[in-house]
């Protein structure tokens, strides 16, 4: 079955980044949608069915924690995994997201596998070869 | 604090760009034509920016790579996006470093054409200086 994945971040060219690396790593992708804020995440989420959502924490307009506490929040969207991807790496910064309920943490930079990988195991796709090991992976 | 930004640098350059800096050498490399600066504002009990300054040719060698595009095909808001992202990384892994309290918010990444040879033009003076290829590299961090 393929996944429809939401990626919110301010970076054009980190979107199209991470849109690349699910493209071509054999992550069973569906639609690919993409949100420069979490405002736009959020009106995304309203018009289309979303299976995982990968969010930035820096961002303009509404920032990964309000955006992922208002996901949080919503009756229809709360069981949406959400990974954050971020430069961030300091443990006073992301265990706040951890107690918002926050599936898993990838850090930039980060290896192309280890997106698939997180994404793999999440959406229960743990049988791939190299799944195992989740790489770069906090939570 | 140089030696960690030296290392966030060569973290983020090796494993996003493909590109390998060489260590600070002796003689500045050479900063001419047009360049990208790009640099993140951090807010805190003190502020101040990380960024970097590189020429255009570096800059598209490092969308190029970043994207998986050949330099031709690039967009100059994908160039500028790029070396915003890279500038990003760097103060990411920089702060964690540093060991930088939480008190320390990075914020959104800014960016601007700059002509490296103009007279108006100066590095900054907290900085490190390496040389990709044959392009100078400026790392720096500066009080805001």
């Amino acid at each position: 079955m393929p996944y429809n994945v939401l990626i919110v971040d301010d970076s054009a060219t980190m979107r199209a980044l991470i849109r690349k690396v699910l493209a071509i790593s054999g992550f069973k992708l569906g639609q690919c949608f993409e949100g420069a804020n979490g405002r736009e995440g959020l009106a995304i989420l309203e018009q289309h069915w979303v299976d995982v959502v990968l969010s930035d924490i820096h961002m303009p307009e509404m920032d990964g924690t309000a955006f992922i506490t208002a996901l949080k929040e919503h009756p229809l969207w709360q069981t949406i995994p959400v990974v954050v991807v971020s430069t961030e790496s300091r443990e006073e910064v992301l265990a706040p997201f951890r107690r918002l309920g926050v599936a898993g943490y990838i850090r930039k930079p980060f290896r192309p596998e280890t997106i698939r990988r997180q994404l793999s195991t999440l959406l229960g796709e743990a049988g791939t070869p190299d799944a195992g090991e989740l790489e770069g992976c906090d939570f | 604090m140089l030696e960690n930004l030296k290392a966030a640098t060569f973290e983020v350059f090796e494993g996003m760009f493909f590109l390998f800096p060489e260590p600070p050498l002796l003689e500045q490399p050479v900063f001419r034509g047009m360049g990208v600066r790009a640099w993140v504002p951090v807010s805190g009990p003190r502020s101040f920016c990380v960024g970097l300054t590189v020429p255009q040719s570096l800059a598209r060698k490092m969308a190029a790579n970043f994207l998986g595009l050949t330099p031709s095909d690039l967009t100059p808001e994908q160039v500028q996006d790029a070396v915003q992202e890279g500038a990003n990384m760097v103060a990411g892994s920089f702060l964690a470093r540093e060991r930088a309290s939480a008190a320390f918010h990075l914020q959104p990444p800014q960016s601007r054409l700059v002509d490296l040879g103009s007279p108006h033009f100066r590095l900054s003076l907290n900085h490190l200086l390496l040389l990709v290829e044959d392009d100078g590299l400026e790392v720096f961090v500066e009080k805001l």
